[in-house]
């Protein structure tokens, strides 16, 4: 079982007797510092997508699928094509990615993890930490070093990723992709 | 309907008290509304009647069951739970815990493939932009029962404000009529004259209670402080002309402190009329939470809203929402100093708000029509027992 709040994209979670693919998760916070985490979600079997909320604690059976560790191959739309240690290729819906597509560049060497349903890929998983490089932030405006003034970047690929004000174009950042939140520079 | 006859024509409403007047303070006001307006049989559950008992003075403390304004009130806790009989609507108060009885009685009726009630958690208020994409979601349970997230708010997209349909009429007669030195007669408060400033303190404990005693003890005109034996009484204690060993428990209603050109008058507890008509009285009002700080909005007189404390200091999100909406209309000047003011109260420095408070006039003129102002407009169309209703009619 996992809480509502340890959810991520690409988790299956079982919901009166159905599998549902994990889209997006957006944790925000209600009064007495409680948890409220909205997922959108997707029905393995009908091709449905839905919105849902839910208190931080709320448990979910988190469905043991059988995964594979990939790495990302290539693209063909709207199919993200993934390829274990073997050679052996798994496509899976460019939908199904939910926020993790915002990561997926060409040549990532990043492992992910590749969850199957009856023999068809549906999800992946990403690392909890990726490397991005900023193709493009403003400059810092007042030379702030404490990483508590923030500011936007865009890394490669194209996602946008709200970074400390010390980072400069073409510096490496951690991510933290259950999150999307800035790391640190590395 | 048919497949709904076995459900009791009423409301369920299930209450953990957390902070003695908050919580019950909203699902209270909420049941009597759907009473009063709405003509829907309510059952209040309660897990604290001792609580309750300061803003229902009439409520016997050791009765599990009794009724109040046409409202079943059951003392129910985790281990002794009298029998539940699902109504039509079943609302979590706050995210609080339903009992194991109640989630299995649920149960049942969905094994057996009957209907079962309009579960919804209702969540605290919020300002802040995201409530509107919450709102009105379900949230499917792992064990196959369904609920739904009803989010209070400030927006078209959300449940709306909790405001009793008469209360700008009553607020209105109130002021036009002055009956404010009935209400301090009433409450053993004296030797308030009309053109006195009068400020009510409902708020947590904070040093910024101190710079504002401190603020007005040094006005020309004599300043009356209303406040309750609590929390904020507790931070001003130690300032005033009493014996310095005097605790919190010694201090009786009715008694009056001095300090500079500043009167601490002790509060009686009052029920929620009482309360609401002593915010409609005060020049000023000081409130914390959720329920006295919606009071303190529909008494149109300037306030500031002590908002309860969180981790990694998240409230100020929370505060900072409100006040985005709250001073969008106002001159930009005006609302710098307002949010200056209530940031810094709300920091609980000292320093900080002794100067945000020379800075800001709270008794100006203007201050009061904007006040004035959003007690009309901020209830956006229609309140929250109204919205509610409709939400459960369209499920």
């Amino acid at each position: 079982m996992k809480t509502a709040h340890e959810l991520r994209p690409g988790n299956v979670i079982m919901l009166d007797g159905s599998p549902w693919v994990v889209l997006k998760t957006e944790t925000t916070r209600s009064g007495r510092n409680a948890a409220i985490v909205k997922l959108k979600l997707k029905h393995v079997l009908q091709d449905s997508t839905t919105e849902s909320t839910f208190k931080g604690e709320d448990k979910m059976e988190d469905i043991i699928l059988e995964r594979l560790d990939c790495t990302y191959s290539y693209y063909a739309d709207p199919m993200y094509v993934f390829m274990d240690s073997e050679y052996n290729q798994y496509d899976v819906e460019a939908e199904n990615l939910g926020d993790a597509a915002a990561y997926i560049v060409d040549g990532m060497e990043d492992v992910c993890s590749v969850t199957f349903y009856e023999g068809k890929a549906i999800s992946v998983e990403l690392p909890i930490t990726i490397v991005r490089e900023v193709t493009y932030t403003e400059p810092a405006a007042r030379g702030d070093t404490s990483g508590k003034v923030m500011k936007p970047a865009t890394i490669t690929g194209g996602g946008t990723v709200t970074v400390a004000e010390f980072v400069k174009n073409g510096d490496m950042i951690e991510i933290d992709t259950r999150t999307g939140e800035f790391k640190k520079r590395v | 309907m048919n497949t709904q006859r076995h459900l009791k024509p009423h409301w369920d409403i299930f209450c953990v008290v957390v902070d003695n007047y908050g919580d019950i303070g909203v699902t209270w006001r909420l049941a009597k509304q759907l009473v009063d307006e709405h003509q829907i049989s309510v059952v209040l559950w309660v897990d604290d009647l001792h609580s309750f008992g300061h803003i229902l003075p009439s409520l016997n403390p050791n009765l599990p069951v009794q009724y109040f304004n046409g409202i079943k009130i059951i003392h129910w806790n985790n281990t002794n739970i009298i029998a539940f009989e699902p109504g039509q609507v079943l609302i979590e108060a706050f995210a609080c815990e339903l009992p194991s009885t109640v989630i299995n009685s649920l149960i049942t009726l969905k094994d057996k493939q009957l209907s079962q009630p309009i579960w919804l958690n209702l969540e605290y208020l919020s300002a802040e932009t995201w409530v509107d994409g919450c709102h009105g979601l379900p949230s499917l349970q792992a064990n196959g029962l369904k609920k739904w997230f009803y989010f209070p708010g400030f927006t078209d997209n959300t449940g709306g404000l909790l405001r009793e349909q008469p209360i700008s009429k009553m607020v209105t007669q109130w002021q036009t009529e002055n009956k404010k030195q009935l209400l301090f007669t009433q409450l053993g408060l004296t030797n308030i004259d009309d053109d006195d400033i009068v400020i009510s303190v409902f708020s947590y404990e904070t040093p910024a209670l101190e710079s504002l005693l401190n603020h007005f003890a040094q006005n020309d005109t004599k300043v009356h402080f209303l406040v309750p034996k609590g929390r904020s009484l507790f931070t001003l204690l130690p300032l005033l002309d009493c014996a310095f060993d005097l605790k919190l428990s010694q201090v009786q209603p009715g008694s009056q402190y001095h300090y500079q050109n500043a009167i601490v008058h002790v509060l009686p507890m009052t029920d929620q009329q009482g309360y609401d008509q002593l915010l409609w009285s005060c020049d000023i009002n000081i409130v914390r939470g959720e329920d006295s700080f919606l009071r303190a909005q529909w008494a149109g007189k300037p306030f500031i809203w002590h908002i309860y404390p969180q981790e990694d200091d998240y409230h100020f999100e929370k505060l900072n929402a409100f006040l985005d909406k709250y001073c969008q209309q106002w001159p930009p000047a005006l609302a710098v100093s307002y949010r200056n003011l209530v940031t810094a109260f709300n920091e609980g420095e000292r320093e900080k708000c002794t100067q945000r408070l020379h800075e800001l006039d709270l008794q100006q003129q203007s201050l009061q029509d904007l006040a004035q102002n959003w007690a009309q407009s901020a209830i956006n169309e229609t309140d929250l027992t109204s919205r509610l209703v409709q939400f459960i009619k369209s499920r």
